[in-house]
């Protein structure tokens, strides 16, 4: 792929841009005005750069680049498979668009939470303050373009010492073929606040498109948030993803997320502890087959002291699909006390399945533990053995080992109903004859 | 506490003196011309003049790499003289005919030159900035079969081993410094272990560089034939300057079936002063290939020494059932930085590889260790243990962890474990407890830290090592 094609493929997206109707807020156009002169000094990462090394999205050049129009025919009855009965507050977008008519929302009283441009007036500060302020642009050309096309996306905020019992659920669905959708979301979690919040990615049908998203949460002193990420998008999508995330005095996030669809899908978290005490916890799980690659990049940075993080990331990796984990721990100088923990497990079940894992610790603190492990195999043939020995069969028992192995991470999401349909869906995908 | 750690790292280098020595320089600057120079005085065939110059056509081609973690400002490579050897008074027909001076430099290094003081039986080939001035014990090892001199004398007497395997492991354009050394190289260490010979005693070559302003540029080329075995040992020093100087060699190693190479390295380079004024630039490209089945290649390395490090000892696994091995431990102290690891490529059926890395950084010092494992697809049932451990001492220092897993083949077993630590008060206060004052339980903890290394070292620099590292470290915990 030469670089004219890919810088062709960005001019092309920016001239689809300036068709568009420029915003009167003056913060929001700057922002975005920022995001398209960044755009136009990068071009698409290649093999070449580090963090592009094992993931080819040549391919991407080669797609039409057309930002989605808003074309909503959906039924609330087209999508009820895809509802989770525990939630109350739900907003949907459709192609990245959001869906008034498919959202529900209840407690408009307790929490904030709608669409964007609904709240471009009235919480204009807060906004200001926060949206764009934790995925930075510079270096990174998808966060870029996302926010060069920032339009609707999904605002949560939840006010000081207050818990939401029900998980908020935001559904990104996917309808349209040979389009790209740019979902946009900024969870806000005030002092002392407590939210559990699903992203969700789904498609309809299959079909080539992209989804560049790109989320932003900041939890104040104290605020805890559970985020549950779930990527199930058609198997030949492309899905682009960034999740900046900012953690406060004693605050503490957790997140699991679960890679299953998407040809190439890219998924970034960063995640800062800003400040004293703070914690997180980060699970995910990649399972994946044909010649499917999931690529997931990590980034842990404690800037202060006492932190703890702990994370596992597992791959299920089957026929000739290609996982990819870089996970990078930072402990800043003066970041003493920092308890750090990093696991990867990754499981081959076919001859050319391939694996490639970088747990990555820069430590420039003398008084912390920290430690991480990987590992790459096969089942354990003692473990085969032993329910062999129980009367299992050899497939049976590789079956139930297999499921295992992905359930692990599946049992941390807390709400119910999810966690029983992702079990169903891992037990599917592991039952091999 | 902290004072007395301070103490303990900051002990002085003690090889930083300079031999006055008649030397013959080359003039600073690197072209054809110089390569061509090199070539004559060395009293070359053709064919190594045009492996160098191949080597300088690529390396004009190439740049500088970056993705290391280690800062320096950029080498001019103009200003660098690629030649300096003592001046010969007349060609030398034992060691008793060695230049005093240059004996005595030795005896100061503690180098067992003369073949009675080799107390263990160990052969020596030393190597003074560019060329090699003396190898103990040859007859005796000739007689076995075993051939150990200088390279060049190799390149004079068996120039169709050379040629059979110089760059065979090592391409002359495998990376920006290895094409630098194989264009300008000088001199180094040539061993070769013919079928069926076990090397009745360890093997060494002790490296100095002398001259301001020189650069030293060796290549070793270690052969083991069918059921051979050999262990190796290489120590390096060099005087106090405030310039850097650059030290980029290459050393190759090649086992065929059943062969076993060892080869151990204590590097002690000047580091540079407590400001990270002067020291080596140690550039170098280490790689073994395990080509035979059942082969074994181990590297193990003890680094204290050297302003910057960026070095990769590494085993091409090809022969079923090889195995490779690197033990590694790294100190770094005041500006030192050191970006080291190994890479273990698995080819084989039945490879097995085991990394053991342990990093020590204190002052304000980074060291990082980076490390590939490949598994390719036709590595069945290959097997990987990686372990590194770092530790701190202070606040201003770094430690990092790059490791790089990459596996194709669903038969692999690959595990990879790493941990962070500090000597915690509680095991300080244990000592002090037990009648241990804190300056020599910092010693033992440390010592216990890289115990792993050490007893993979033969025992005289094993001994060498753990004196090597209470000096370096000492005064430094706080």
């Amino acid at each position: 792929m030469s670089e004219t094609t890919h810088t062709n493929y960005l001019e092309c997206l920016l001239k689809s841009w300036s068709t568009k109707p420029t915003e009167s807020l003056s913060w929001l156009s700057q922002l975005r005005a920022r995001a398209i002169d960044r755009v136009s000094t990068q071009r698409l990462p290649t093999k070449r750069d580090e963090e592009w090394r094992f993931t080819d999205i040549s391919s991407l050049a080669d797609l039409p680049y057309q930002p989605s129009q808003p074309d909503s025919n959906l039924q609330v009855q087209d999508i009820a498979h895809l509802c989770v009965k525990e939630v109350k507050n739900r907003l949907v977008f459709v192609d990245g668009h959001y869906s008034s008519q498919l959202s529900t929302i209840i407690d408009s009283a307790a929490l904030v939470i709608g669409n964007l441009p609904a709240f471009l007036s009235t919480h204009a500060s807060i906004l200001e303050s926060h949206l764009g302020q934790y995925a930075k642009f510079d270096n990174n050309v998808f966060t870029a373009l996302n926010t060069a096309f920032l339009r609707d996306g999904a605002l949560i905020l939840i006010p000081k010492h207050t818990a939401i019992a029900e998980p908020v659920h935001l559904l990104f669905i996917a309808t349209q073929n040979e389009v790209t959708s740019y979902p946009r979301c900024l969870l806000i979690g005030e002092t002392g606040s407590n939210v559990t919040l699903i992203e969700d990615y789904v498609a309809l049908q299959q079909g080539t498109y992209i989804t560049n998203s790109v989320t932003e949460i900041n939890l104040a002193a104290n605020a805890h948030a559970k985020h549950i990420r779930i990527q199930r998008e058609s198997t030949q999508a492309f899905h682009l993803a960034n999740c900046a995330v900012s953690l406060a005095h004693a605050s503490n996030y957790q997140s699991v997320s679960i890679s299953l669809g998407s040809q190439i899908s890219r998924y970034n978290l960063d995640v800062r502890l800003t400040d004293e005490a703070a914690e997180c916890t980060i699970d995910g799980l990649t399972l994946i087959a044909d010649r499917q690659l999931a690529d997931t990049h990590t980034c842990i940075d404690h800037l202060k002291p006492n932190g703890t993080s702990r994370q596992q990331h597992k791959c299920i990796v089957d026929d000739a699909a290609h996982a990819v984990f870089n996970g990078k721990i930072m402990v800043r100088p003066h970041a003493q006390h920092t308890n750090s923990s990093q696991s990867s497990r990754n499981l081959l079940l076919s001859k050319t399945a391939q694996v490639n894992t970088k747990p990555q610790l820069e430590i420039f603190a003398d008084d912390v533990k920290c430690a991480h492990g990987a590992t790459v195999g096969q089942l354990d043939q003692e473990e085969i053995f032993y329910l062999e020995s129980r009367g299992l069969s050899e497939v049976a028992a590789r079956n139930l080992l297999t499921y295992a192995f992905g359930a692990e991470i599946i049992s941390r999401i807390p709400v119910t109903s999810l966690r029983q349909q992702l079990e169903q869906t891992v037990l599917n995908q592991t039952q091999s004859n | 506490m902290s004072a007395v750690l301070q103490s303990l790292v900051n002990q002085p280098y003690k090889h930083g003196f300079v031999t006055e020595i008649e030397s013959d320089i080359a003039p600073k600057g690197l072209n054809e011309d110089i390569i061509r120079l090199i070539s004559t005085k060395k009293n070359e065939p053709e064919w190594l003049l045009s492996f160098r110059l191949k080597a300088y056509q690529k390396w004009l081609t190439m740049t500088e790499p970056e993705w290391q973690n280690v800062h320096y400002p950029k080498i001019d490579f103009q200003a660098i003289s690629y030649y300096s050897a003592p001046k010969p008074k007349k060609k030398l027909a034992s060691m008793d005919e060695v230049d005093p001076e240059l004996l005595r430099t030795f005896e100061k290094l503690g180098v067992p030159m003369h073949e009675r003081a080799a107390l263990a039986g160990v052969a020596v080939d030393v190597i003074f900035d560019s060329v090699s001035v003396a190898t103990t014990y040859k007859e005796k090892l000739a007689e076995v079969g075993i051939i150990f001199c200088s390279i060049s004398e190799a390149v004079q007497t068996h120039p169709e081993l050379i040629q059979k395997y110089l760059g065979s492991v090592v391409p002359v354009g495998d990376n920006y410094f290895a094409a630098l050394n194989s264009a300008v190289f000088t001199d180094g260490s040539f061993c070769f272990i013919p079928k069926g010979v076990k090397c009745p005693m360890d093997l060494s070559t002790y490296f100095r560089i002398n001259t301001e302003g020189s650069g030293q540029f060796e290549r070793t080329l270690i052969i083991a034939e069918e059921g051979a075995s050999v262990s190796y040992l290489e120590g390096c020093t060099a005087p106090r300057f405030d310039t850097n100087q650059l030290h980029a060699a290459v050393v190759e190693l090649i086992a065929l079936d059943n062969a076993d190479i060892k080869y151990s390295t204590v590097q002690n380079w000047y580091a540079g002063d407590e400001n990270g004024v002067g020291g080596i630039f140690n550039f170098v490209t280490k790689r073994g290939l395990a080509k035979g089945i059942n082969s074994r290649i181990s590297w193990t390395q003890v680094e204290t020494g050297s302003a910057i490090t960026w070095k990769y000892p590494s085993c091409i696994l090809r022969g079923d059932n090889s195995v490779g091995e690197f033990y590694s431990v790294a100190v770094t102290n005041n500006y030192q930085q050191a970006d080291t690891g190994t890479k273990m490529i698995h080819l084989g059926k039945n490879t097995r590889s085991t990394i053991v890395s342990k990093g020590i950084s204190s002052g304000h010092s980074n060291s990082s260790y980076r490390g590939l494992v490949r598994i390719a697809p036709t590595a069945e049932n290959a097997r990987n243990y990686s372990q590194c451990d770092s530790m701190l001492i202070g606040d201003q220092c770094g430690a990092h962890t790059f490791p790089y897993i990459q596996v194709h083949n669903n038969s692999a077993k690959v595990e990879h474990e790493a941990s962070t630590s500090k000597i915690g008060e509680d095991q300080l206060f244990y000592f002090s407890q037990r009648g241990i004052d804190a300056e020599e339980a910092v010693s033992m903890i440390i010592n216990g830290f890289c115990k792993d290394v050490f007893q993979q070292l033969p025992m005289e620099f094993a001994v060498e090592a753990t004196k090597l590292l209470s000096f370096k470290l000492e005064g430094s915990v706080g």
